[in-house]
C-alpha cells in the first residue's frame, strides 16, 4: 500500500516535471569536438535533445565509421525552480580515407513535428596532422580552430549615410583566455561611432559553430555611416590572446587575425529635392514656437527638433527664412544622442532666439527638409506648419536701457531676380517697317516742300499783279464802269438830272482811262477818240462815244436835253459792252 | 495730280495691313501670354510671344521673350532677346537690368574696352522711345520749317518777320539733325555685326580652318562682334580686343 502511494507521488513528481519540461525551450543540437582528424584518429559525435521527449536515430555519417557507440546519457537538473533535462547520444567516429565528410541532419520527432539538426563538416587529412594539443603546430601556420576572431555586419549592402554596424567578436574553446586588444582596423569613407560596451566578457550563452561549441566574447561593436559610395572594406584586426595561464604556468601568447569584411554602399538615387539636408534612415521634425505674441524688441524662441533613427550628429541647422526685420541668432544645438547596440538614435534641437525690430504680423514661413527614407528607398520631405507672430509696438520700456539706435537703417537688398515682363500696350509694330526711308517719309517730308513751292508761285505771280498798275486798271475798268453806271441807274431812277450825266460821263471816261491805261490829265476827250480810232472798226466806236459825251456836256453845262435819259443810259451800256467785246477778243 | 498721289498712298495702306495676323489678334494673343506667364507656365508664353513675333515686334515684346528664356533657364537665349529689345529701345533701364543678371551666368567674363559713353539716358535720347521717333520729328521740323517759310511770304511786321526768321532757323537744324539721327538709328537697327555664341563651347581659332591654333574658348551667351566671313568661318572680335576664326553656326546675330 505504502509502495503504491510512493509510485503514485513519483509519477505525479515526474508528470509535473514532464510537463514543465515541455513549457521549456526545446533544442536539438549536433556537436563534434574538432572538425579537422587526421587519418586514423577519432571524432567525438554528440547529439543531444534538450527538454523533450523524442526518439532520434543516428544521421547519415556521409561515409565515416562508427568506432564505438551509441552511448546514450541522461541529464536532468534543476535551476532556480525549473527543471530542464536533456538526452545525449554519443558516437565515435573514424575515417579510413582523407577528404570532406559532412555528416547529415540527425531528426528527431518531438510532439507531432520533425526537428533536425545542422549538418556538421569535418575535414581528414592524411596522417600527421596536426593536434590541437600540440602547442607547435596551434602557433603560426593555420587559425587555430579553437580560438579565433571574427568581424560582422549587420548587413552587407546599403545606401550613402545609412548607418550599419560592426561587431568584433572573438570565439574560443579555451578555458583560461586572458585578451589584450592589439591593434584595431582603421576605416576610412565611413564616419565611425564606437558603441560604449563596457569591459568585454563572455556571453552567457555557447555558440555552436559547424559542431563546435564556443565561448563568445563581443570585443567591439561600432556604428558605421559610409560617405562614399563602392565598396567599404574592413581590414582584419589582430588580437592578442594569453592562453593556459595558471599559478604553475606562465602560459602562451596566441596572436589571431580576423577576417576581413566588405560593404557595398550604394548611391542614394538621383532627384534629391533642394531642401535635402543629407540624412539617411528615419527622420522626424517638430517645430514649436515658445509664444506667437511679442512685443518689439522682445524674444521668441523657435525650435526644431528632430528625432529618429540616422546620423544625428551630422544634421545641420535649417535655415530660417525669416522675413526682414526679424532677427536672428545662430541656434543653439542640444542634443540627445544615443549610439548602442541598435545604432544611433535619439533627437536634435536647433533653438533659435528670434528677437522682432519692428512691429506688425510676421509669418515665418514652413521650415521644409528632406531626407533619405530607407525603409521605401526614397526621398521623404518633412515640413512644418508656418507660424504667425504677432509684434505689438513695444512701449519703450523694454528697449529703454538700450543705447538709441538710428531710426532709419538702410533698405536690405536680399535677393536678386529680372524684372517682370512688360505688361497693357507692348506697341506692337510689323516687321521691318521703319519709317524712315519709306514712301511715307518721303512723301511727308516732300509735301511741305512742293506746298511751299506752289505757294511760293503764287504769290509771285500776285506780286506781279500787284506792281502792274495799268494792267490792273484795264481788268479793274469794266468793274469801275459798272459801278458808274449803277449810280447812273440809280439818278435816273430818284430822276436827279446832275448825278445822272455825272455818273454817265464818269462812267464812259473812267472807263476808257483805264482801258487805254490814261492817266486822270490824259483822259481827255481827243486823247480818248484818238486811241478809240485805233481800234478796229474804231471810227464808228469814236463816234458813237463823241454822241454820247456831247449830250453829256449839254445836259451838265447847257439846259439842252435832246435825247431822254433812258436811252442815253442804253446807249452808254452798249457802248462799254462792245468795246470790252474789242478787247477781250 | 496730288489726288492720285493720294488715292495711291490710301491704297498703298490698305495693302498694308492686310496680314496673315492681324493687330487685334496680335493683341489678344500678348495678353494670354501675359497671363500664362504669371502663372508659371513659361514655355507656354514663349510659344504665344513667339506666334506674335512671327508678323509683329517691339522692344516690350523681345523683353518679354527674353525673360520667358531666362526662367526657362537659357541663357543665351535671353541675352539674345534682351540684346534685340535693347537695339530698338536702347537705354531701357528694365532691358538693361535683365542683361546685366543674365550676363552675370555667362561662364565668359570679357572685360570690354573703356569707352566713352553718356550713359543710358544718351541712348536713350539717341534712340528715342521707338524706331520711329526720329523719322517722325524729321517730318514735324520738316512740316514748320516750311510753314515758317510760308509765314515770312504773308508777315510784313518786323517783330514778326524776326521770330519766324529764327524758327526757320530752328526748323532747319531740327530737319537735318532728326533726319540724320533717323538715318543712323536706322543704319544701326539693320546691323548685322553683332551676334551672341549659341553652342555650349567653342574653340576660336587663328585661322580659319580646323587646324588653326586654339586662341582661346568662348561658351554660350558671350558676345562678339563679327568682322568677316570667309567659307564657313566667321572671324569674331569679343569687347576686350581679342580677335580670332569660329565655324559659322555656332553663333546667332542679334
Amino acid at each position: 500500500m505504502r509502495t503504491t502511494a510512493t509510485i503514485g507521488l513519483l509519477l505525479v513528481l515526474l508528470w509535473g516535471g514532464i510537463s514543465r519540461l515541455s513549457a521549456q525551450e526545446i533544442t536539438f543540437q549536433a556537436t563534434v569536438d574538432r572538425n579537422t582528424i587526421a587519418v586514423g584518429e577519432h571524432v567525438k559525435l554528440s547529439i543531444t535533445l534538450t527538454n523533450a521527449r523524442g526518439s532520434f536515430g543516428a544521421p547519415d555519417l556521409g561515409g565515416m565509421m562508427v568506432v564505438q557507440g551509441p552511448f546514450e546519457s541522461t541529464n536532468m537538473s534543476i535551476m532556480n525552480g525549473r527543471m530542464s533535462g536533456s538526452v545525449t547520444r554519443t558516437w565515435l567516429l573514424t575515417a579510413a580515407k582523407p577528404g570532406r565528410y559532412t555528416i547529415g541532419p540527425a531528426k528527431a520527432k518531438v510532439g507531432g513535428g520533425t526537428i533536425e539538426t545542422e549538418p556538421v563538416v569535418i575535414e581528414v587529412t592524411k596522417g600527421n596532422a596536426p593536434r590541437s594539443g600540440d602547442p607547435q603546430a596551434a602557433l603560426g601556420q593555420q587559425r587555430d580552430p579553437n580560438l579565433f576572431t571574427t568581424i560582422s555586419l549587420s548587413r552587407n549592402k546599403g545606401y550613402v549615410g545609412e548607418q550599419v554596424i560592426a561587431t568584433y567578436m572573438l570565439y574560443s574553446r579555451y578555458s583560461n583566455l586572458q585578451s589584450v586588444p592589439k591593434e584595431m582596423p582603421k576605416i576610412s569613407n565611413a564616419w565611425v561611432e564606437e558603441v560604449d560596451l563596457g569591459e568585454p566578457r563572455w556571453e552567457d550563452k555557447l555558440e555552436t559553430i559547424n559542431g563546435v561549441q564556443y565561448r563568445v566574447a563581443v570585443l567591439r561593436k561600432q556604428v558605421l555611416f559610409p560617405q562614399r559610395s563602392g565598396t567599404l572594406r574592413i581590414e582584419p584586426f589582430v588580437q592578442t590572446c594569453v592562453i593556459d595561464r595558471s599559478f604553475f604556468n606562465p602560459g602562451r601568447n596566441v596572436e589571431v587575425r580576423s577576417n576581413a569584411v566588405e560593404y557595398t554602399v550604394l548611391d542614394l538615387p538621383p532627384g534629391a529635392p533642394a531642401d535635402f539636408n543629407g540624412a539617411v534612415g528615419e527622420l522626424e521634425m517638430t517645430v514649436t514656437a515658445a509664444r506667437t505674441q511679442v512685443e518689439v524688441d522682445g524674444s521668441v524662441d523657435i525650435n526644431v527638433r528632430f528625432t529618429g533613427r540616422t546620423n544625428l550628429k551630422l544634421l545641420e541647422a535649417p535655415v530660417l527664412e525669416l522675413p526682414g526685420d526679424l532677427e536672428v541668432y545662430d541656434p543653439k544645438v542640444v542634443d540627445r544622442i544615443s549610439v548602442n547596440a541598435g545604432g544611433m538614435g535619439g533627437s536634435r534641437e536647433f533653438q533659435y532666439l528670434i528677437i522682432p525690430r519692428h512691429d506688425g504680423t510676421f509669418e515665418l514661413p514652413a521650415i521644409q527638409v528632406s531626407y533619405f527614407d530607407t525603409k521605401t528607398g526614397t526621398y521623404r520631405t518633412l515640413s512644418s506648419e508656418p507660424i504667425t507672430l504677432e509684434v505689438a509696438p513695444g512701449d519703450g520700456s523694454a528697449s529703454a536701457p538700450v543705447p538709441q539706435r538710428a531710426l532709419q537703417s538702410d533698405v536690405q537688398l536680399l535677393g536678386t531676380d529680372i524684372r517682370h515682363i512688360r505688361t497693357g500696350d507692348l506697341q506692337l509694330r510689323e516687321q521691318g517697317k521703319e519709317l524712315f526711308g519709306s514712301w511715307a517719309w518721303t512723301a511727308g517730308m516732300a509735301a511741305p516742300a512742293l506746298g511751299y513751292v506752289l505757294l511760293l508761285g503764287w504769290h509771285r505771280r500776285r506780286t506781279k499783279a500787284a506792281q502792274d498798275v495799268v494792267g490792273t486798271r484795264r481788268k479793274q475798268a469794266d468793274k469801275v464802269a459798272q459801278r458808274h453806271l449803277a449810280l447812273a441807274r440809280q439818278a435816273l431812277d430818284r430822276n436827279e438830272r446832275d448825278a445822272f450825266y455825272n455818273a454817265l460821263s464818269r462812267a464812259l471816261n473812267g472807263y476808257l482811262g483805264d482801258k487805254f491805261g490814261l492817266g486822270p490829265a490824259e483822259s481827255t476827250r481827243e486823247n480818248i477818240q484818238e486811241r478809240l480810232s485805233g481800234l478796229p472798226d474804231g471810227t464808228a466806236l469814236a463816234q458813237r462815244y463823241s454822241a454820247l459825251i456831247t449830250a453829256c456836256d449839254l445836259a451838265r453845262f447847257a439846259p439842252i436835253e435832246d435825247t431822254p435819259r433812258g436811252t442815253l443810259y442804253q446807249q452808254a451800256a452798249a457802248l462799254i459792252g462792245t468795246i470790252e467785246q474789242h478787247f477781250r477778243a | 495730280m496730288r489726288p492720285t498721289t493720294l488715292l495711291l498712298l490710301c491704297l498703298l495702306f490698305v495693302a498694308n495691313t492686310a496680314h496673315a495676323l492681324d493687330k487685334a489678334q496680335a493683341d489678344r494673343l500678348v495678353i494670354e501670354a501675359d497671363s500664362a506667364y504669371a502663372a508659371g507656365e513659361h514655355a507656354h508664353a514663349l510659344a504665344l510671344y513667339d506666334s506674335v513675333n512671327t508678323a509683329f515686334t517691339s522692344s516690350g515684346l523681345l523683353y518679354n521673350m527674353g525673360n520667358c528664356h531666362y526662367r526657362m533657364g537659357d541663357v543665351a537665349q535671353a541675352i539674345l532677346h534682351y540684346e534685340r529689345a535693347l537695339r530698338l529701345a536702347p537705354g531701357d533701364v528694365d532691358v538693361l537690368a535683365n542683361l546685366e543678371l543674365a550676363r552675370q551666368q555667362v561662364k565668359d567674363r570679357v572685360a570690354s574696352m573703356p569707352t566713352f559713353t553718356l550713359g543710358s539716358w544718351w541712348a536713350r535720347f539717341l534712340g528715342g522711345s521707338d524706331p520711329d521717333h526720329w523719322a517722325r520729328r524729321s517730318l514735324w521740323a520738316c512740316a514748320l520749317l516750311f510753314l515758317s517759310l510760308s509765314g515770312l511770304l504773308f508777315v510784313h511786321h518786323r517783330t514778326g518777320r524776326r521770330v519766324l526768321l529764327t524758327l526757320v532757323a530752328l526748323t532747319l537744324t531740327g530737319t537735318l539733325v532728326s533726319t540724320a539721327l533717323a538715318y543712323t538709328r536706322q543704319r544701326d537697327l539693320a546691323r548685322q555685326d553683332e551676334a551672341i555664341i549659341m553652342t555650349p563651347r567653342v574653340d576660336v581659332r587663328s585661322t580659319p580652318d580646323a587646324k588653326g591654333v586654339v586662341l582661346f574658348i568662348l561658351h554660350k551667351g558671350t558676345k562678339v562682334t563679327v568682322l568677316q566671313e570667309v567659307n564657313g568661318w566667321q572671324e569674331i572680335e569679343l569687347a576686350n580686343g581679342a580677335v580670332g576664326w569660329t565655324p559659322v553656326g555656332t553663333s546667332t546675330v542679334i
